[in-house]
């Protein structure tokens, strides 16, 4: 089964995430990636059936989770059940655990991680040509994919849930800056994993880093 | 001048006080710290997946965020649940 990746791409906090989406988990996984224009609902309609696991990134609110220039994607009451049936559903955005989350569980989906208030971080607006390269912004999104890449691993979705849990508590231990710090625990206190913790999807072939890097992209608004 | 973490309390207390200004002003005084400390970045911007349906900006450059915590009262409280981790 292949796998659904939707990452928008429109302002500095889609950049940021999707540079280090497209460095270090879009390598792994098939070619159905929703990136930017393609990040909408028609394509995830159609992608995400034939999926055992959707990865999203992009705004989101209590009851929705949005893709490219927040564009519905799964809005409660919004989606056909088969869309999430029997998935794994990692969604890096915010507040989706509070209400999102706990409906797409009871339509079915295996599994479902995600965050309960917003998600926040410090990202240099400078590297937006080159995201992945931003040490800020890694503090919180590394384990957020290195989550993922557990879960990509064929780890249980309690063992990838509790990966990105241990790599915050690594990184705010390590950190002096006092916001990054303060963000890093806020997002680690609003992660949220929902349905079976035993979901599990095939184990995805690994990639050997250093990898070489994505090429630069363009800049916002370009 | 106080270091970082002097300042950082003192930006803490301001946002459980509900102090707005108070808060703007200490952190401030916070970024001034860190410059003096060495430790300013190039473009550092606080930012956030929420959808436009808040009444804050997904992207606040640190040094916009005094004046964006005396303005906006939904910004202020997301940073006192970021920097104290008390729910509302």
């Amino acid at each position: 089964m292949p796998s659904t990746l939707t990452l928008a791409d429109f302002d500095l906090a889609t950049r940021s995430a999707s540079g280090f989406f497209i460095r270090y988990v879009v390598p792994r996984v098939e070619p159905i990636h929703l990136y930017a224009m393609l990040a909408r609902r028609t394509p995830f309609r159609l992608s995400a059936p034939q999926s055992d696991i959707i990865i999203g990134m992009g705004h989101g609110d209590i009851d929705a989770f949005t893709g490219q220039n927040e564009a519905i994607i799964l809005a409660i009451g919004k989606y056909n059940p088969n869309e999430v049936e029997g998935k794994v559903i990692k969604l890096l955005s915010c507040q989706t655990g509070v209400s999102l989350g706990p409906d797409l569980v009871r339509n079915g989906a295996a599994s479902f991680q995600g965050y309960t208030d917003d998600y926040v971080w410090v990202c240099d607006a400078d590297l937006a040509s080159t995201p992945w390269s931003d040490e800020m912004a890694a503090t919180c999104l590394m384990p957020v994919v290195n989550s993922i890449n557990a879960l990509l691993d064929g780890k249980t979705s309690k063992e990838a849930f509790d990966t990105e849990l241990a790599q915050y508590d690594c990184y705010a231990e390590i950190e002096e800056d006092e916001l990054i710090k303060s963000c890093i625990e806020f997002n680690r206190m609003n992660a949220i994993l929902l349905g079976n913790r035993e979901a599990k999807v095939r184990p995805r072939p690994k990639i050997a880093f250093p990898f070489p890097p994505p090429p630069i992209i363009l800049p916002l608004g370009a | 001048m106080a270091d970082t973490k002097e300042e950082w309390q003192r930006y803490q207390e301001a946002l459980r006080r509900g102090d707005r200004a108070a808060a703007a002003e200490a952190f401030r005084r916070y970024q001034e710290a860190k410059r003096a400390e060495g430790k300013g970045r190039s473009r550092p911007t606080l930012v956030n997946l929420s959808t436009r349906a808040k009444a804050y900006p997904n992207a606040v450059p640190l040094d916009k965020i005094p004046d964006e915590l005396e303005r906006n009262p939904e910004f202020f409280e997301l940073m006192r649940r970021i920097a104290t981790k008390e729910n509302s």
